[in-house]
């Protein structure tokens, strides 16, 4: 029996010529150390992490899978403006911050954390496709504790966000950092119980990565208040039962 | 529960497709070509290992042109029905994705004076494995995995794993890593280049950047394939954002998951990951010492084809079981033993045995991930 012990989601609305809000002083108690040259990306996945793991006992092999469908977007906007609009090499910092796993590695460092570290993606359905990773992990008894994620960043300006991602002029973005604990013999916690979607969807690549987000926190809310709560993507359905 | 290897496809320095590369890599391999980034505040030329497709090498359309015919070769070699592709997973693992794409787009851009020009205008992390999905006639779910230089190796054991807990019959597993301007400017200016590979001598000094894309099809029936994957293991490494802890434990706790979880006991060979950094050599040779009283034979391929960084797990795994297929385990070029090291790379070829085979990644993000291969 696999059940979430632990959520935790952060999902914040940008609206329009609104500055996004410092993460600083909500990330200083929860680091165990302060982390030089991390970009947004990193801090939310920091945030969302330290929160959902407070007061539980982590394994030192629980794994680590977080999931993203633009992964870190304001880092590799600048990496990208430097190189080619500036012709500037990028800085080491910036140019290893443009991969998805670097967030890993500082949740990992910050949570004492050596099992697998894992970055996935799936466009819309990356919570879905980390979850689905880490169940089959804990299946195989790879680790008994599994901390499954889903992070998205919100860029500025917002048209040239939403211009991306073939998102209308009016749509609401949001960014969110959404976590869930998994543990394979805890006795208290949602039972997390899987099949097959009922109908296939392979047109859920198509949804923008920041709807997976609003799921996402749909499910790690319902968890933390602990109700019930169903996450599916094109393939598979998640039942999150008290 | 293993899973047989039914198809491969590659295409790399080496070779635009798997037996020509095999051929190329056992007939002592070619040599990397020269780079030249002008126009830069520093300019950057550097060897590079790329695929001789005859195309400009940042050219946009190289990924739509280079991944089907690789997906296809795996596909077709596993004789799998339409019904079958239809239903297939795509996991895939790499570093750029689609980067030299933007890149492309937002200088065509800026050079038209478009107001509205902007970086990163292809964002995200499915253009790849659309490809492949298109390529296999797949209409499953992917899974695509950014974990640096074991981003393949992960998608690979994500696949292992979920073939063997019963998910799905089969599974298209892919590696694809090709030039782009980020990567090339990247690791220079970490001053991590290279002129030549040469893992684990006294005359390393760095890594030669290289392109390729790797497939292959992976099934859990019985008797699917002759050559097996039994997993493996992956952990991450608090040391450095930029390598495992070259006193070699975190390496030697991912061999030893990996050989305990898969039951392995004898190891004929190992496919080292080798890039010829000093710290990267280091962690990889005091983690095998720390596990091995004698070491297994090893075998590097990275002075062959580069360091194709992503696509490196399934790339060298094609390359590796071409080898062994031809019962040879890859040698080469020796140099001056490093004392600190005590690893001595294969430097004549080899007869492999049946037998167990382990294949090292590691990578940026401490990530190390280990893989157990079966020849019969």
């Amino acid at each position: 029996m696999i059940r979430a012990i632990a959520a935790s989601h952060y999902l914040h609305p940008v609206r329009e010529d609104e500055a996004l809000p410092s993460l600083d002083t909500a990330l200083q108690p929860l680091c165990r150390e302060h982390f030089r040259r991390i970009d947004r990306f990193i801090q939310l996945a920091l945030l969302g992490s330290a929160r959902c793991v407070a007061g539980h006992r982590l394994a030192v092999d629980c794994g680590l899978y977080l999931g993203s469908g633009l992964g870190p977007m304001s880092n590799n906007i600048s990496t990208q403006e430097q190189l080619i609009r500036d012709h500037l090499t990028p800085k080491p910092f910036n140019f290893i911050n443009t991969l998805g796993n670097s967030a890993g590695y500082y949740v990992a460092k910050n949570l004492g954390l050596s099992g697998p570290n894992l970055f996935i993606s799936r466009r819309g359905a990356s919570f879905q496709a980390a979850l689905e990773t880490a169940l089959v992990d804990l299946e195989c008894g790879t680790s008994r504790q599994a901390l499954v994620g889903v992070v998205e960043e919100v860029t500025l300006p917002l048209a040239a966000h939403r211009r991306r991602q073939g998102l209308s002029v009016d749509t609401v973005v949001a960014e969110g950092s959404h976590w869930l604990l998994l543990e394979t013999d805890a006795v208290t916690g949602h039972r997390l119980e899987r099949r097959q979607a009922l109908r296939h969807e392979s047109e859920m690549l198509d949804v923008p990565a920041f709807h997976d987000s609003i799921a996402a926190a749909g499910v790690t809310e319902n968890v933390s208040k602990g109700g019930e709560a169903v996450l599916a993507d094109g393939w598979t359905l998640f039942h999150f039962r008290p | 529960m293993p899973v047989g290897i039914r198809g491969v496809g590659l295409c790399c320095a080496l070779g635009v497709d798997a037996p020509a590369s095999v051929a190329t890599l056992l007939a002592g391999g070619g040599a990397p070509h020269r780079v030249t980034l002008e126009g830069l505040a520093d300019s950057v030329e550097a060897a590079y290992f790329r695929i001789a497709d005859g195309a400009p090498l940042f050219d946009p359309g190289r990924f739509e042109r280079l991944i089907p015919p690789v997906v296809q070769a795996a596909v077709a070699e596993a004789g799998l029905s339409a019904a079958e592709r239809r239903a297939l997973p795509v996991y895939l693992g790499s570093s750029c994705f689609s980067i030299g794409l933007s890149e492309s787009s937002y200088e065509a851009a800026l050079r038209q004076g478009a107001t509205d020009a902007s970086p990163m205008p292809h964002c995200g992390y499915g253009y790849l494995s659309e490809l492949a999905r298109r390529a296999a006639g797949s209409e499953g779910p992917t899974f695509t995995y950014n974990t640096a230089c074991t981003s393949a190796a992960n998608a690979l054991l994500g696949a292992i794993r979920a073939l063997a807990s019963g998910r799905y019959p089969h599974a298209l597993v892919l590696g694809a890593e090709l030039a782009n301007r980020t990567t090339l400017t990247g690791f220079a200016g970490l001053q991590l280049l290279a002129e030549r590979v040469r893992p684990f001598v006294a005359e390393r000094n760095g890594i030669v950047l290289g392109e390729g894309i790797g497939a292959v099809l992976l099934s859990a029936e019985p008797g699917a394939g002759e050559y097996l994957l039994h997993g493996g293991a992956s952990n991450c490494d608090g040391f450095s954002v930029t390598t495992a802890n070259p006193d070699g434990e975190s390496v030697a706790a991912a061999l030893r998951q990996a050989l305990d979880s898969t039951g392995t006991a004898e190891v004929r060979g190992i496919r080292a990951h080798g890039t010829a950094t000093p710290t990267g050599d280091m962690a990889e040779a005091l983690g095998l010492r720390k596990v091995f009283r004698e070491l297994p034979a090893i075998s590097v391929l990275k002075p062959y084809l580069g360091h194709t960084l992503g696509a490196c797990g399934l790339t060298e795994l094609v390359l590796y079981l071409g080898a062994l297929r031809q019962g040879a385990l890859p040698a080469a070029e020796p140099g001056t033993p490093d004392p600190q090291l005590e690893v001595q790379v294969l430097d004549r070829q080899a007869e492999a045995r049946p037998g167990r085979y382990l294949l090292n990644h590691f990578g940026f993000g401490g990530n190390n991930t280990v893989l157990v291969l079966e020849k019969p």
